[in-house]
């Protein structure tokens, strides 16, 4: 997994995979070890992924119908205790104890009552074997009962030892003094026999289970199996994930409405909604560029995270989505640099740029970089961004970049833009004058601490930052690549209002240009 | 009441009104203060009055082994009647020779293993380990509910800074005392008689309770709850330290002089006293505790707090039925039990006995 999907830390926590993968809950020990255990599938195990996403699919039409077995299987699931240990004490012949055998008959329990869920099983695709004779070892009166001691069933000799202890312990419940302490004294000795009797029993009875091991290692394991598909269906379902199409390599990748959960909820909070995302990725490049504020890197994260679920094994959550399989996924952002460690940001990306290059020209990769080379010089940058789309647009890998420099139209090269803040929607919000008057100065008597020396950010201001947000239309589209339009930040500084001086500078500046 | 009386299972029902109870407590004083020897006692008034209810048993931490894992002394065992239930980790029972039938694992882990639930298939010897946390004393009380309704719950618990037999988990307690604490029947008297009536503080007002209950709800596993104001009108702060000892200054840093209450979740020690008793706002308000199991103060600050204006309550209060007296010491002296009882009852207004020894 770690060579396959290369991003780093604080990405991967800015993309909430974790987070979403923490939301699939499995309930029983054996389903948390096989989530745990990340499987990144590529087109060598593109069978083994299509069975899993199409018993994700049947799952799913169960959780969504309240199908009963869904809740029952669950509750037996999260039942089933970590059997490693006991299974490996059994195979290795070691004598077990109560408490694992009573682990194991629980489990055979547990087995029988989900063999007996033909619906859920068929769905989840998979088949438990019958333990049933094996379960009647650790029930031998058939008295169908879940709890566990050595039974005296086992052995008549077991049976007597215990009938004769019986009758000291009445003897001993009604004698006193010294009379009591020798029949405590003879009780001593039979229950060292029945100690030794029931140690007979364990050994034999281990024995006779360990010729049960297959089945139980193979149902234990389908256990856990059931349980993972079970709780990716359950995330589906909470977040609207959907059956993806694996196509063959050569086809482009095709998400309609893909949406981020964790950023939606956010947007929920503060009573937006969060606009979904519509996109084709061929091979070679795409461009996504547009206004500031538009959205761009939220486009990138959310595509990354359908794309990557998909080959997790988990439906992504988009309306629709085809996908090629990628033999590795990379995203750079240059948003998360690397300053902190007190190394150049570009150097950092320009290890990344060659790491991703080279990897490509042997595997089909899903390369993402958001806004690379955005602390370098313009002149500079625009040629790095240029060579990046030029070349991966005629590699076999997918790069989708979002820029602010201008990329010229060459072959294997599409162009997408969000939308931003149409001209109907800015003549509503009529520019705005800054007052003069700076906050600290009003509130003269405030003692120097550190804390006011820092201005904080007028709530009118942020305010207006929201209402501009408001108006943007995020919605992606694809453009002809030749009238990329500006990103409309002077527009926004303008907006803002920026001192008419400074503005009539921007845009003879920017006329220049 | 004499010793010899006491005895009779009848008798100690009767003083302990056991058959009513749901849950209760044994609680020791110190070391080798005789709980064992007061729950072989309970075990055996109950088989001889024939109860119908079972037993369900379980400790807080280690108790029952052979000997005394401190001092190497030989320990009174238990023996448990066909039909009781049993809380003990697995480490522990692989060492009892009852037949044990397995109820239930728990998913409650100890220093020996998982605690498992169990019931008692014949008479015999059982090693009680049970969870050392409240919260899991809770738990195991719930699940051995489940398999008889009608228990009674015993936990078998011991006066610590970490662990506590009280806070709603037992409805009463017998407090265990023993020659150990002391030899000389005053000083005894004196030091049984203080803890005595530290395990008796009285309960909030239940309106206070209540704010403080729905303030654990809303802002849940936190050390310190400070009510400022009157009743008309109080305002709730909240101090979140990872321990009281060590925080008291942090925690007087917060009171004022409007402090009416303040809650301290955990052990009310000498040391945290003395951190607040140097903040001249703690005056005129009340100290609260969970239950009178966690406060181990000395009676010089107790007698601090008085002078202070300062009342202690607490959000459970303990109903102790009976105090257990064990005139042995563990080095083997055996202190004449008449004039102790005679003492003690002179301080004690709850019945005070000696049971006499139970070895099973």
């Amino acid at each position: 997994m770690k060579s396959s999907v290369i991003v780093s830390p604080e990405l991967l926590d800015e993309l909430g995979l974790l987070r979403i993968l923490d939301a699939c809950q499995c309930r029983s020990p054996q389903g948390n070890i096989l989530k745990n255990s990340v499987t990144f599938y590529t087109n060598n195990s593109r069978n083994s992924l299509q069975e899993e996403l199409i018993t994700i699919d049947k799952l799913l039409k169960l959780v969504r119908s309240n199908h009963p077995q869904v809740t029952e299987g669950q509750i037996q699931l999260s039942r089933l205790r970590e059997l490693r240990g006991t299974l490996g004490r059994l195979e290795k012949g070691s004598l077990l104890d109560d408490t694992e055998f009573f682990e194991l008959k629980s489990a055979f329990a547990i087995f029988n009552r989900l063999r007996r869920m033909k619906n859920l099983l068929d769905a989840a695709g998979v088949n438990f074997e019958d333990t049933k004779t094996a379960a009647t070892l650790l029930d031998p009166a058939g008295t169908a009962n879940p709890t566990f001691h050595i039974y005296s069933e086992y052995s008549p000799e077991l049976a007597q030892i215990r009938a004769r202890k019986k009758e000291l312990e009445k003897e001993i419940r009604q004698a006193t003094g010294p009379q009591r302490k020798t029949f405590l004294t003879q009780r001593a000795l039979v229950t060292a026999q029945e100690d030794q009797e029931e140690e007979s029993i364990r050994r034999q009875l281990g024995m006779k289970l360990a010729e049960w091991l297959p089945q139980i290692k193979h149902n234990v394991s389908v256990c856990g199996i059931l349980d993972f598909r079970l709780a990716k269906a359950v995330l589906a379902s909470r977040w609207n994930g959907c059956l993806p199409t694996l196509v063959e390599n050569h086809n482009p990748a095709v998400l309609q409405n893909a949406f981020h959960p964790l950023i939606a909820a956010m947007l929920e909070k503060q009573g937006l909604s969060f606009t979904p995302i519509s996109i084709e990725l061929n091979k070679g490049t795409t461009v996504l560029s547009g206004a500031n504020m538009g959205g761009k890197s939220v486009a990138l994260k959310t595509v990354f995270l359908a794309l990557l679920m998909t080959q997790l094994g988990y439906f992504p959550f988009c309306e629709s989505l085809q996908t090629p399989l990628f033999d590795f996924f990379a995203f750079e952002s240059s948003y998360e640099g690397d300053l902190h460690r007190g190394l150049s940001s570009f150097g950092l990306e320009a290890v990344q740029i060659r790491n991703h290059y080279r990897k490509s020209q042997s595997q089909k990769g899903l390369i993402l970089m958001d806004e690379p080379c955005r602390g370098t010089n313009p002149s500079d940058a625009t040629a790095i961004v240029q060579a990046l789309c030029n070349v991966y647009g005629k590699s076999n890998s997918t790069f989708l970049i979002a820029t602010h420099y201008h990329v010229r139209k060459s072959s294997g090269i599409r162009f997408y833009q969000v939308r931003g803040i149409s001209p109907d929607a800015l003549t509503e919000l009529a520019t705005y004058r800054y007052s003069s008057v700076d906050p600290i100065e009003t509130e003269a008597n405030i003692p120097a601490t550190a804390s006011n020396l820092t201005v904080i950010m007028k709530h009118e201001d942020l305010t207006r930052v929201r209402r501009i947000q408001n108006l943007m239309d995020y919605r992606i589209e694809e453009i002809d690549g030749v009238n990329q339009s500006s990103s409309g930040a002077i527009k926004i500084a303008e907006l803002l209002g920026v001192d008419e001086e400074l503005l009539r500078e921007m845009i003879a500046a920017r006329q220049e240009e | 009441m004499d010793a010899v009386a006491a005895t009779k299972g009848i008798d100690l029902l009767q003083l302990t009104g056991l058959q009513d109870l749901e849950s209760l407590a044994i609680i020791g004083l110190s070391k080798n203060a005789g709980k064992t020897t007061c729950l072989n006692h309970i075990i055996a008034a109950w088989q001889e009055t024939s109860q119908l209810r079972p037993l369900a048993l379980t400790s807080v931490g280690r108790d029952g082994e052979l000997e005394d894992i401190l001092s190497g002394n030989p320990k009174p065992r238990i023996y448990v009647q066909t039909g009781t239930l049993i809380a003990s980790a697995e480490g522990a029972l692989l060492r009892s020779d009852a037949l044990l039938e397995i109820l239930e694992l728990s998913n409650i882990r100890t220093a020996l293993g998982e605690v498992i639930i169990c019931r008692a298939l014949s008479d015999g010897y059982v090693e009680l380990a049970g969870p050392s946390v409240t919260d899991e004393v809770s738990t195991i009380g719930t699940l051995m509910r489940q398999h008889e309704p009608e228990c009674l719950f015993i936990i078998d618990g011991a006066l610590s800074r970490r662990s506590q037999a009280g806070s709603g988990v037992s409805e009463a307690v017998i407090l265990c005392v023993s020659a150990e604490t002391s030899a000389n029947p005053e000083t005894l008297a004196e030091k049984s008689s203080f803890a005595l009536s530290l395990l008796q503080t009285p309960a909030l007002p239940e309106e206070i309770a209540l704010v403080f209950a729905e303030a654990m709800v809303v802002h849940p596993k936190k050390r310190v709850y400070i009510l400022n104001g009157n009743n008309s009108d109080m305002t709730l702060a909240i101090l979140d330290t990872p321990t009281l000892v060590g925080n008291g200054k942090a925690i007087a840093n917060k009171i004022n002089a409007d402090t009416s209450y303040l809650f301290l979740q955990g052990a009310l020690t000498d040391q945290v006293l003395q951190e607040l008793l140097s903040e001249s706002y703690f005056a005129n308000l009340t100290v609260v505790v969970e239950d009178g199991t966690r406060l181990f103060i000395k009676p010089a600050s107790l007698q601090k707090l008085r002078d202070r204006s300062v009342e202690l309550a607490v959000m459970n209060p303990l109903d102790v039925r009976l105090v257990c007296l064990n005139p042995t010491r563990s080095n083997g002296q055996y202190i004449e039990p008449e004039l102790l009882l005679a003492t003690l009852r002179k301080s004690i207004d709850v019945p005070v006995v000696d049971l006499g020894p139970k070895t099973m």
